[in-house]
């Protein structure tokens, strides 16, 4: 078995505009590895969404992609404010987000339930006041 | 996958603004000269654009052959009747092409667009909410492009046919005519909608010609409106709306039931980024999406003759009739019933690019090298090398399609490499030669006994 691929991206704070370069590099990556659509699609949303959670609430980030043979692991590493209720963040439509990442569109309370729902493993270690890490898997065919 | 440009290797100098302007990365400059990877192309006429030696240029067929044979039946693009200095409504255009020899196929094309707005609009309306957005399929270069960049989006491509095709099947049914028939085409994707179909097989057209060719000959042999054109009724045909962004969409949803949601979007960049957003989940609630890779829409295409600002505003100020009788929309709705009229007759498959490799490992171990040979690469993306970017330069070494010399700055650090080498040989001297200088100690490395 080969070692995995390992990527790695920062993502600034309320830097709107360069959110989905991720998204668009896991993406690209995906397809380089002949790894089917439907995935790299799946991938591409769950990035797509962790780097807007690290952009509104996290104060910025860390996104790390781990590709083997059998799986894609996407993960998000922030030491922003923490998640007090994670039952509640996972619902639809619940949202923190402020005045100007709502005005922007975004905020809808979508995020977590979108990565939630792309994602066969989802897990999310948090503490109020030192971070977030998000850990999601998709497993390969 | 075939193509529609064509290149003149004796305007190309080799220099690297085509390669820059390509949305797919499909050009190369090898050995002074462009290679198209035609498997990456999607036919947007960028690098027509982008080319100031007119280099490249539109593979059409000849038109002055066609007209040598006689007998020609044409279908208009709907660019076509703003391309003169006043608008031809398309009942005049008929009368004066009528004059030079030319069947121009006005009442089929009404027809056909007609009935793919209402195929389109009734498929909206029956579709459920996770199936929406369907996206237009008028445009073969955002056709292709969705299936080279962005596969998944390919099962919300409306399954209605092109209604240029649309026309040319009911003209020959109606007609029964075996003459050939040829596409005024404003754009090299239409071209090669014609030589390579998609989603249909074989294509009703027989020949393609730029619109800019059919236009510079018809205005040569002096051809005027006069007071013996036949005309019919001066009336705009909604057809001719398709010509500009957002025509398609408004003619759809006046035939809609409902009221429509509808994004319409016009030029590459606008073109990328929706389809970008739509893959990723990003359009909720919306019905329907058109996209169109030129300016403007159609009046934009490359084969256009006309000024896209001046097609656009004489088409601006003429009224479209959007009235339906009775009649008509009973005979729509009769032509609606009988599917083989206007249904894709074959799904569109997937033109992705080959991965690195197709087996996993091979291609996790290319990729490692790949991200190697990039970390080396300047980053400035100059172009030098032949390729894009230096990630395409990276891409192209790691699928054995190049060598690391390619780019100019690994050649000089070679060569400096290989200089300072030189230097240290020079130094070297042998020991018959080896003088003390004045001045200078000698060291003495050989031990006596």
């Amino acid at each position: 078995m080969a070692d995995p691929i390992h990527l790695e991206y920062e993502v600034a704070a309320d830097d709107y505009q360069a959110a989905g370069a991720a998204s668009n590099s896991v993406k690209e990556t995906l397809k380089m590895l002949g790894v089917p659509t439907a995935i790299s699609r799946r991938a591409a949303i769950i990035t797509y969404e962790a780097e807007m959670n690290l952009v509104i609430h996290g104060g910025g980030g860390k996104i790390v992609a781990n590709i083997d043979e059998k799986s894609v692991e996407l993960m998000t590493i922030d030491e922003g404010p923490g998640i007090p209720d994670v039952e509640k963040a996972v619902q639809e439509g619940f949202t923190t987000a402020g005045d100007r990442a709502r005005e922007m569109g975004f905020g809808a309370g979508m995020g977590l339930p979108n990565i939630k729902r792309n994602a066969d493993v989802f897990e999310i270690f948090t503490e109020v006041g030192s971070g977030t890490t998000l850990r999601t898997v998709i497993n390969l065919p | 996958m075939a193509h529609s440009i064509k290149i003149s290797y004796s305007a190309c100098h080799g220099c690297v603004n085509c390669i820059k302007s390509c949305p797919t990365e499909a050009i190369r400059v090898i050995s002074g000269s462009i290679t198209i990877i035609k498997d990456l192309c999607v036919d947007c006429g960028e690098c027509l654009r982008a080319c100031e030696r007119k280099a490249l240029g539109i593979d059409d067929d000849d038109w002055d052959l066609i007209r040598v044979h006689g007998d020609i039946a044409a279908i208009p693009d709907p660019t076509f009747f703003a391309q003169f200095g006043s608008y031809w409504y398309p009942e005049l255009a008929k009368g004066v092409l009528a004059q030079n020899g030319i069947d121009l196929l006005v009442d089929d094309i009404e027809d056909a667009f007609d009935l793919s707005a209402y195929a389109a609009a009734r498929t909206i309306e029956r579709m459920s909410k996770d199936q929406l957005p369907v996206i237009s399929i008028y445009c073969p270069a955002v056709v292709r492009l969705i299936q080279l960049e962005f596969p998944e989006l390919l099962s919300r491509l409306v399954v209605v046919e092109n209604p240029l095709e649309i026309a040319a099947e009911m003209w020959r049914k109606r007609t029964k005519s075996f003459a050939p028939l040829t596409l005024i085409s404003p754009c090299p994707a239409k071209i090669t909608m014609v030589r390579d179909p998609v989603g249909r097989r074989p294509s009703p057209i027989q020949h393609v010609v730029s619109m800019r060719k059919v236009v510079h000959t018809l205005m040569a042999s002096g051809v005027k409106v006069s007071s013996d054109t036949p005309r019919g009724k001066s009336d705009t045909k909604r057809f001719a709306e398709w010509a500009s962004r957002g025509g398609e969409s408004r003619h759809i949803s006046k035939f809609a039931n409902r009221d429509l949601r509808i994004i319409a979007v016009s030029g590459l960049r606008n073109t990328m980024d929706l389809l970008e957003q739509l893959e990723l989940g990003r359009l909720s609630g919306v019905d329907f999406v058109e996209c169109r890779t030129c300016d403007i829409g159609c009046f934009g295409g490359i084969a256009v003759p006309e000024s896209r600002f001046m097609a656009h505003m004489k088409h601006r100020h003429i009224e479209t009739n959007w009235q339906l009788s009775p009649e008509r929309e009973a005979s729509l709705k009769s032509m609606f019933e009988n599917e083989k009229l206007w249904k894709l007759s074959e799904p569109i498959p997937s033109r992705q690019r080959l991965p690195l490799s197709s087996d996993l490992s091979e291609a996790m171990a290319r990729l490692k090298q790949m991200k190697a040979i990039f970390a080396e690469l300047p980053h400035i993306d100059c172009g030098a090398c032949g390729r894009p970017s230096c990630k395409a330069m990276a891409e192209d070494v790691a699928r054995e399609q190049g060598e690391i010399t390619d780019c100019i700055f690994k050649l000089r650090e070679d060569i400096s490499s290989l200089a300072s080498q030189i230097i240290s040989l020079a130094d070297l001297q042998p020991n018959a030669l080896k003088r003390i200088q004045p001045g200078k100690s000698i060291k003495v490395n050989a031990q006596r006994g």
